[in-house]
């Protein structure tokens, strides 16, 4: 069965920070914040591969937290703080988990990449010190298809050796 | 696709001295796509819409699993706001039809469906809302037909047939030595089915793509897996010369042979014609995506093995009937490879093979990882446990009494050469056993542990006479970078680095001087699909010979430069130099530089294809079925639960041959990811399906494994130069997919004691099995 699609969708307005910089756009009220920050802003980083909250390639900082940006609507980032894959980098400069991912050959097809890398930002932003079970539980909404996660894990754990060590 | 990496000038400076030498074959090389991947720069298909899109398209697809069609009506759908056009299979200028092996698959249905996911029109709409509106108001009228839904309802008389000439699609036979006989004088005989299930391959990018037509070309930025054969079948179905149509894959996530059947190229592209100038967008949901795509086949193998009393194999009696769906798709190869994989690495004398192909009203079935090899090794491989255990003998001693050696034959009759596969079992079970096996000493009663191991092998490439083949080029480019160009996708499998590796290594260039442009149809050749674990093989051949053809060109520059015989020059680090006397030397800048300047060509062209043979079709014998063998072996260690089934893998081990790892890190990713595949298959994924309907498409009932799932895979890579291949290196894509779930189903025996014949062993197939409950028994109304 196709999905119903209905026809006539009231629009409201969302303004919100993203990346650090300010927007305020309308959009439907049955949007998803994937949607909007791929189709209306072209932040195309964030990925949707499930587009029901199983997957976790969508996943973005909101407020510092992590959530699945295929669950939320855009009308509920009204006032809030969002942080994508494309705010990690400092200009040509990685963030020590986007270089982990790249040293330890974590992104294979690299479609579950900036969710994990979210996810896994979030984690190390958190705590100093982190167990191999928290770890595990911080990345394991993150489905990948591709890697077997050994190499994900290494990346992680690389990442927070090095935020440590500077 | 093109990758590049910008050349720093200041390593070039003529006094600084030469770096040492930096072998690119064997060095983990950091991925050349890892930047883009990790900053989310990397552009996939559906990525492209926000800059590009200006019209979007949508697929009505078929209400019903099987019917003839007596009507469709679009008159609705035109008259919602913002559509543009709606266009069926009158509207397609050529066959209509695609097929990789067959051409049977209508692109928009006309007469008759045959399973859910047939298309039948396309709607155009300025807003993809409006698109999607249009395509629930298309009327279609059926005439519902009896839907075969099972392989049992396909082959019982009177069934109705999808096709005049009936339901079973094809057969494919071995007939070696005699069976009957050799039965008759065994010391054991067994015999056992195995039901493996309907896979989906569950890559995470849902397919998207654009489509543009000027007026002379139509563009299409679409992931596949070949995309020169897929630009043929395009032309075919839409009624354009090949030479209009370009196809450019987009960066790419994922595809385990979910991407070799055409999917949304044919849509697009007629969606594309009638709209001149504009681009077209179009992108799947997750559930459409597996409403629509092939499968991994659905098996049911009937084994029958013989045995002497000291444990040699005499004979092997295997069934296999194979849900094929409701098209051909590229079932037949999966057949084939069902046949010459059908007893593994194991010296057996006498072999019949029988393989049916049957349709039903499921979705065709075709490529996935591992395709036929896969669902054999769970056969073979649950036969050697079983064999083993009924002469009361050593599962690992048994198996080593009866795997092929090198110059053995295999089950095609082809002797093989080098064959490694006792070498790779030795690793495996070595490092097993560098941990000691906690047994069942500490668990609680209802806990039970258990290991197992698998030994398998694999026909690299389509094999059985088809003209497969690569070309690719290599050229230096006048700041003395060199820049690979290969029609070869890569799909995440680490293809662009394995060829830059390749070349840089002959041209003593360093990584960040190669450059690669991949898979645009308009600026590469063929290098033929990425599957069969046939790229590092296949387009390594052809870039390594490119390579050393350059290699020379570069040479004879040098010489004249340095005034020494090529001979008597190192190529190194961005340098040639004279062996013995290093100040005498020149940069490769330079060379190219001037070499350009004086017209020499500086690029080269190769084409690599080696023959295989086809099998005689009676006997399915053939002296070079396939043009190389690929083995592995695996060990795995589960715990059961007893209560819930629930079983978890504790340690599994993967030793693959590759011939030579190019890129060792690449490779173990290759490994690790086919066991997580594999553990996938083995314990939870599975396609079901009611009356032809998919139950669970999409990734909240379609499980597949997590982060918590696997166990730390060890992954072990033996090197045994493959004399055929570039540096000795083979492949192994597909391998470590086909290990992982026999060993896994291997320890569930040895925990439980009961063998597992039905796939997947989730909880309740796993307490079944414990409990003896059959799924057709009255006690399972238990449930
Ligand atoms: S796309 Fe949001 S969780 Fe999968
Ligand atoms: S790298 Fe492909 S899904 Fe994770």
């Amino acid at each position: 069965m196709p999905d119903p699609t209905p026809m006539e969708i009231p629009m409201t307005q969302v303004a919100c920070t993203v990346n650090g910089e300010a927007f305020t756009r309308d959009v439907p009220v049955d949007s998803p914040l994937l949607e909007f920050l791929r189709d209306v802003l072209g932040l195309t980083g964030t990925k949707g591969a499930c587009l029901e909250g199983e997957c976790g390639s969508c996943t973005v900082l909101v407020d510092g937290e992590t959530i699945n940006s295929c669950l939320m609507l855009a009308a509920q980032a009204n006032n809030r703080s969002i942080t994508t894959i494309e705010g990690l980098a400092s200009g040509a400069e990685l963030d020590v988990i986007q270089d982990s991912f790249v040293a330890t050959g974590a992104a294979q097809c690299g479609y579950c990449t900036p969710g994990l890398i979210m996810s896994a930002r979030a984690l190390l932003n958190d705590r100093p010190d982190i167990s191999e079970t928290e770890l595990l539980t911080a990345l394991e909404g993150n489905i990948c298809r591709c890697t077997g996660y050994a190499s994900i894990i290494e990346a992680v754990k690389r990442a927070h050796r090095e935020s440590q060590s500077s | 696709m093109i990758q590049q990496v910008t050349t720093t000038e200041s390593d070039k400076a003529q006094d600084a001295p030469i770096a040492p030498p930096d072998h690119l074959v064997g060095k983990s090389c950091r991925r050349i796509d890892g930047k883009e991947k990790v900053t989310g720069t990397a552009l996939y298909g559906a990525d492209l819409f926000p800059n590009s899109a200006e019209l979007f398209a949508s697929v009505v697809r078929s209400q019903h699993a099987h019917a003839n069609i007596t009507a469709i009506d679009t008159t609705k759908a035109l008259e919602v706001a913002g559509v543009l056009g709606v266009y069926t299979h009158a509207d397609v200028g050529g066959t209509n039809i695609h097929g990789l092996i067959r051409r049977d698959h209508p692109a928009l249905a006309s007469k008759r469906v045959r399973y859910l996911g047939d298309a039948i029109a396309v709607v155009v709409a300025k807003t993809e809302r409006a698109a999607k509106l249009g395509r629930d108001r298309v009327e279609v009228s059926y005439e519902p037909l009896p839907v075969i839904a099972t392989m049992e309802q396909a082959i019982a008389d009177g069934a109705c047939k999808l096709y005049p000439e009936g339901n079973v699609m094809g057969d494919k036979r071995i007939r070696k030595g005699d069976v009957e006989l050799a039965l008759a004088n065994s010391h054991v005989v067994v015999t056992d089915t195995f039901f493996t299930q309907t896979v989906d391959h569950a890559f995470l990018d849902i397919e998207a793509g654009t489509g543009h037509w000027d007026g002379q070309v139509l563009t299409l930025y679409v992931a596949g897996q070949w995309v020169h054969e897929e630009r043929r079948l395009i032309a075919l179905a839409l009624g354009l010369p090949v030479e209009q149509i370009r196809i450019i894959q987009p960066v790419t996530g994922g595809a385990f042979g979910g991407r070799e059947d055409i999917s949304i190229q044919i849509y697009l592209g007629l969606a594309a014609l009638k709209h001149q100038g504009k681009t077209i967008a179009l992108r799947y949901t997750r559930s459409e995506s597996m409403r629509a795509r092939h499968k991994r086949h659905a098996l049911k193998i009937e084994s029958t093995f013989g045995a002497k009393a000291d444990g040699t194999l005499t004979a092997a009696r295997i069934v296999v009937h194979s849900d094929e769906g409701a098209y051909a798709s590229t079932g037949i190869a999966v057949m084939r490879k069902a046949a010459s994989h059908a007893t593994g690495p194991y010296r057996v004398p006498n072999v019949e093979v029988d393989v049916y192909g049957v349709h039903t009203n499921n979705n065709p079935t075709g490529a996935m990882r591992g395709f036929g090899a896969c669902q054999m090794a769970i056969a073979y491989e649950g036969m050697m446990d079983r064999i083993a255990r009924a002469l009361n003998m050593d599962r690992e001693a048994f198996r080593r009494k009866n795997l092929i050696q090198s110059g053995d034959t295999v089950t095609t009759g082809q002797h093989v050469d080098p064959v490694s596969i006792g070498h790779c079992l030795s690793k495996a079970i070595a490092k097993f056993k560098e941990r000691p096996y906690p047994g069942n000493d500490k668990l609680p009663d209802y806990m039970r542990r258990g290991w197992g191991m698998s030994a398998i092998c694999f026909g690299l490439g389509y094999g059985d006479g088809f003209p497969d083949c690569s070309r690719a080029r290599v050229e230096m480019n006048d700041d003395g970078t060199a820049t690979v160009y290969t029609g070869g996708v890569e799909v995440g499998q680490g293809l662009l680095n394995t060829m830059m590796q390749i070349a840089g290594e002959d041209l003593g260039l360093p990584m960040e001087h190669m450059r690669i442009v991949a898979a645009d149809t308009e600026l590469t050749d063929e290098s033929g699909s990425s599957s069969a674990t046939r790229q590092t093989y296949f387009t390594g051949n052809a870039v390594r010979m490119a390579a050393s053809e350059l290699r020379e060109q570069v040479l004879d520059i040098a010489g004249i430069k340095l005034k020494v015989h090529p001979h008597e020059i190192t190529l190194q680090q961005g340098w040639a130099f004279e062996t013995a006397k290093p100040d005498n030397r020149v940069s490769i800048q330079q060379i190219c530089t001037e070499g350009l300047t004086r017209g020499y060509s500086l690029k080269a062209t190769a084409l690599f294809k080696p023959r295989t043979i086809t099998e005689v079709p009676q006997t399915g014998q053939s002296p070079r079925a396939f043009i190389t063998y690929l083995f592995g072996a695996h060990v795995s260690q589960v715990l059961v639960n007893m209560e819930t089934g629930e079983v978890k893998v504790e340690r599994h081990i993967a030793a693959h041959d590759v011939g030579k790892a190019v890129n060792p890190q690449s490779v173990e990713g290759q490994i690790v990811g086919g066991v997580a595949q594999g553990l996938g298959m083995a314990l939870m994924e599975e396609v079901t399906y009611k009356d032809g309907r998919i139950m669970n498409p999409g990734l909240t009932d379609y499980i597949i494994p997590t982060i918590k799932d696997l166990p730390p895979v060890e992954a072990i890579i033996v090197e045994h130069d493959d004399p055929g291949g570039p540096f000795g290196a083979h492949g192994v894509g597909e391998p470590p997919l086909i290990g992982a779930v026999p060993a896994i189903l291997s320890a569930i025996y040895d925990a439980t004691g009961k063998a597992p014949c039905e796939l997947p062993m989730n909880p309740e197939r796993t307490w079944r099995l414990i409990n003896d409950v059959r799924e057709n028994d009255p006690l399972s109304k238990v449930f």
